[in-house]
């Protein structure tokens, strides 16, 4: 039974396109690109990529990586994002002959446990989407493949003048990770919440007068959930005035001189805040959750694109505004990381290679995803947010743990 | 030679029972044992972690008020329901009650009837008001998480009471409180209710081990100034450097403690509950609870009305209603459902196949440890066959995890039914025991004298008195299979995915509609469990039938 339904739903689907010749047209295009492998390795002779595209070792991992499954260890909560890796599968099913399979977790730490748990034998997992905290313990424990900026023929596409894509929250990445896509740290607010500026900027005393218009309605996601840690980072950006010593290890007398402006500000915002400041939202997630559900007058967001992507879908009012810090939105890279004792790891570098893709990196960014570009060629400067370059790592944990110190209990 | 074979056998059920009910131990100890030193200055930040005292009594709080709250809860309307003709239609409804998962459950009462929820909205709406910010439940603290959790419990514990009640001679404790001069409400206080209490004992631990350590019901609706122990513990454990480390050995030893408390807790309840019946007894008290139960005769229409309003949100979820939206400019569509339809298939199959299997394994085994118990007259402690669901499952399953890839087994479906066999060995054993131990004798004897041998006696006896109870038992172990994400996602390394795993996946990024989609899917497996065996259920006489028919 269930397969007869299965099948009548695929018809269905099917049936979307309601003009059989374009129908043709498409099947005809996948066709032909099946039957040339190469076609798409045509524009502009001698860039590096060509090069390295033509190399005898790019051709080895290519023939090395043919009936490979690949397992990809991602995040699987957005349906957006698991959309976008099933359309990945089936174009890398049919170029490169390489399966895709998406391991759904719940929190990225569950594959940096089972990393942890092999020790370096044989491991199950051929591909991570990883940043931050987790790749910094997994590069420090010798766990990742390396070289794979120099293995990757795509990789010399990545917008690396433009973005911040060396160093992942502070740590070098060393050819240890491949930057995917950039997060810019940005608020959703209702409209007309945070004043009428021109620029969509936002400062710590605009985020203070909003909460006394609406008292209950603002919160942040609670740190150490690192969309709350950062939205910390960014008011402490914006109070300090951009201070030097936040880009450089946080020293005792820093932090004595820098944190009370912090600790200041959130004893006048806490008492404004939802709940009073007695309860946080758990996540970004749910403080978008409550955002739809009215409860909330703003959210944070890292994904520049999330709040176009959030009205196409009806699900927060058309009117809402996309703001950022006027100092300039912290932004990061996010990654995709081999495991050294991956047992596809060649496999894993064609999809990630295919990934880097100007095809692959344009449907994510127009498709429903959004998620912005990290290549050069798509690199739209207009809508990039004026970034702004990450704190010090050291900063991370003593912002987290002062915080739970003061306001955690 | 018959007592060697005799013994031989004794011995092979033995090592087959300790291997399954040693395994979670086994774990706990592969997978807590410290990777870095442990020194005084650890335990000593340990404790000066801000809010620990505060988390850890919140915490107990939680684990003891709910489930607590739910079996007098469960008590009150078996009492008011098992004599009366709407029991029927209460064992009829108690499947889709029991399948609805405690998110969905939790997520659902915020949704409805939270401080701004869609309950009070809509009712002030019709007079074209806003309804106050004080109205409804808090999003998050204790008293929301105390009633997310008791609300979904009830139904287990009444699950467990009726099969309880199917071995205990009620009607005739009832009558003889009548005789004595009771009323049946003081009657069934004083009479039936030491009796559950004592026989409920697992099943009120299991309860609160859940409460103790649930994740994302913690996540979702519990305080977080400070936060939950069960959160605590999980960050410690998912971060990396030395000091989280040494906190979440720390931590997990806590939560045994933790454990501990409320074992003891447990019985000083127990204790302390029939002193103050036999002493209200004595003293021929006037009885308050007892009037307090008829408030519940009308459980069953409020608590159905409950998931059907709960089901009612998440169908319209599903088909893209949200709080945009009014009824004509919401873009319904069925595309969510068809679109995921085609990838649910094989994860619905694993499901099925892996919760059969491994439901029917365990509640084999659970016969297995009853019997060779029985035989040998050597009863062993609750708690040593509640390991499963007792000791901290995280930590377990990475020391399984360990030794798993330390064989280099493989990622297959049926390394993921061992893993799910202790916790559904668990779960049916704390249905079992007191239906099996409990059993009259009477009737094997009479077989007895007939001249049937132990092992007839065993199967044509024994083995049809329980069937009604071994229903429930299969039941409850197959939701709770199809419920369990860490093993199977640690075990199977994704290879094989279930329903649960990827429910669990899309519901950490709260998308409404299709967290809404998943959940319904999930809810539907254990939902025709619980049909199924309530169907059968009400076709087989149980002991209790056998006595009074």
């Amino acid at each position: 039974m269930m397969w007869l339904t299965s099948k009548s739903l695929r018809f269905l689907s099917n049936v979307k396109y309601s003009n059989p010749l374009a129908a043709l047209v498409v099947l005809m295009a996948v066709a032909i690109l099946a039957l040339l492998p190469n076609v798409n390795a045509q524009p502009l002779p001698d860039t590096p990529t060509v090069q390295l595209e033509s190399s005898p070792q790019w051709q080895q991992t290519l023939a090395d990586a043919k009936g490979e499954t690949v397992y990809f260890y991602a995040w699987g909560g957005s349906k957006p994002i698991n959309d976008y890796l099933r359309w990945a599968a089936r174009e890398i099913a049919s170029r490169y002959n390489v399966r895709l399979r998406h391991v759904k977790v719940a929190d990225i730490s569950e594959a940096v446990s089972r990393l942890k748990a092999e020790d370096g034998s044989k491991s199950a997992i051929d591909l991570l989407w990883v940043n931050g905290e987790n790749f910094s313990y997994l590069k420090e424990q010798r766990l990742l493949l390396g070289k794979l900026w120099s293995s990757i023929p795509n990789s010399a596409l990545l917008a690396t003048q433009k973005l911040p894509l060396k160093n992942d929250f502070g740590v070098p990445i060393e050819g240890f990770e491949v930057p995917w896509g950039v997060g810019q740290f940005n608020i959703i607010a209702d409209e007309g919440l945070l004043g009428e500026s021109e620029q969509n900027t936002v400062t710590s005393s605009i985020i203070l007068a909003a909460a006394k218009q609406n008292p209950g309605r603002i919160s942040y996601p609670r740190p150490p959930e690192f969309h709350g840690t950062t939205f910390l980072k960014q008011l402490l950006v914006d109070l300090s005035n951009k201070d030097k010593r936040l880009y450089s290890a946080a020293t005792s007398q820093a932090q004595d001189d820098l944190l009370p402006l912090l600790w200041d500000y959130l004893d006048q915002l806490h008492p404004l805040s939802w709940q009073k400041g007695n309860a946080f939202p758990s996540s970004n997630t749910e403080q978008l959750s409550l955002f739809q559900q009215k409860q909330f007058v703003l959210a944070v967001s890292f994904n520049p694109n999330e709040m176009a992507k959030e009205k196409n879908e009806k699900r927060i009012p058309t009117t809402s505004q996309r703001l950022y810090f006027a100092q300039g939105a912290i932004t990061n890279s996010h990654n995709l990381a081999i495991p050294k004792a991956a047992q596809n790891s060649a496999g894993a570098k064609v999809v990630i290679n295919f990934l880097l893709s100007e095809l692959a990196q344009k449907q994510k960014l127009n498709g429903s995803w959004g998620d912005p570009s990290v290549i050069t060629p798509l690199l739209d400067e207009a809508s990039t947010l004026p970034a702004q370059q990450e704190l010090h790592s050291s900063w991370q944990q003593v912002i987290e743990d002062k915080w739970q110190q003061k306001y955690g209990a | 030679m018959a007592t060697k074979i005799r013994r031989l056998t004794l011995s092979a059920g033995w090592l087959v029972v300790a291997l399954v009910a040693g395994l979670p131990l086994f774990g706990v100890i592969v997978g807590l044992w410290p990777s870095v030193p442990i020194s005084e200055a650890d335990v000593a930040r340990f404790f000066a972690y801000n809010g620990l005292t505060y988390s850890i009594t919140n915490t107990l709080f939680i684990s003891l008020a709910a489930p607590l709250l739910a079996l007098y809860v469960a008590f009150m309307v078996y009492s008011q329901y098992r004599f009366n003709p709407r029991w029927q239609t209460l064992e009829k409804r108690l499947a889709p009650l029991l399948s609805l998962p405690h998110l969905a459950v939790a997520l659902g009462l915020v949704y409805l009837f939270s401080s701004g929820g869609m309950v009070f909205n809509a009712l002030w709406g019709l007079f074209g008001q806003t309804a106050p910010d004080w109205l409804g439940l808090p999003r998050k603290s204790l008293l929301t998480m105390v009633l997310a959790i008791s609300i979904k419990e009830v139904p287990f514990f009444l699950l467990i009471l009726s099969a309880l009640g199917r071995q205990l001679a009620i009607k005739d404790w009832l009558l003889q409180g009548k005789a004595l001069g009771y009323t049946e409400g003081a009657s069934w206080w004083l009479l039936v209710f030491p009796i559950m209490l004592k026989q409920s004992r697992l099943a009120l631990l299991a309860a609160m081990a859940y409460s103790l350590s649930v994740l994302d019901i913690s996540l979702l609706v519990g305080p977080n100034i400070p936060q939950l122990y069960a959160v605590v513990l999980y960050n410690w454990q998912t971060g990396f450097n030395a000091y989280e480390q040494a906190n979440a050995f720390l931590g997990n030893l806590m939560l045994l403690i933790m454990l501990g408390l409320l074992i003891v807790s447990i019985y000083g309840h127990e204790w302390f509950t029939i002193n103050r019946l036999r002493i209200n007894a004595v003293m021929a008290n006037p009885f308050k609870i007892a009037r307090l139960s008829r408030l519940f005769t009308a459980w069953l229409g409020f608590f159905s009305l409950l998931t059907v309003a709960i089901l009612i949100t998440f169908l319209l979820w599903s088909f893209g209603w949200n709080t945009q939206s009014t009824i004509s400019t919401a873009n319904w569509s069925f595309s969510l459902w068809q679109d995921e339809w085609f990838f649910m298939q094989g994860p619905l199959l694993h499901s099925l196949n892996i919760a059969f299997f491994s439901s029917l394994l365990g509640v084999a085994v659970t016969l297995l440890a009853l019997e060779l118990q029985q035989q040998t007259n050597r009863k062993l402690p609750d708690y040593v066959w509640l390991m499963a669901i007792l000791l901290p499952q995280l930590s377990m399953v990475y020391g399984w995890q360990v030794t798993h890839t330390g064989l280099s087994g493989s990622y297959s479906t049926g390394w993921i039914i061992l893993s799910h066999l202790p916790f559904t060995f668990a779960y049916s054993y704390l249905v079992l025991r007191g239906p099996f131990q409990s059993l009259n004798q009477h009737y094997e004897l009479v077989a007895a004298s007939f001249g049937y041998t132990y092992w007839q006696r065993w199967w044509r006896v024994r083995f049809m008195l329980l069937r009604p109870a071994l229903l429930s038992a299969l039941a409850i172990a197959f939701s709770v299979s199809v419920a369990q994400y860490i093993p199977t996602l640690m075990i199977g390394a994704g290879r094989v995915t279930t329903i649960t795993t990827e429910a669990v996946a899309i519901a950490s990024g709260n998308e409404q509609s299709i967290t809404a989609v998943y959940i319904l899917v999930q809810a539907a497996l254990p939902f025709i469990a619980f049909l199924i065996a309530s169907i059968l259920a009400q076709r087989i006489r149980g002991s209790f039938d056998a006595e009074h028919q």
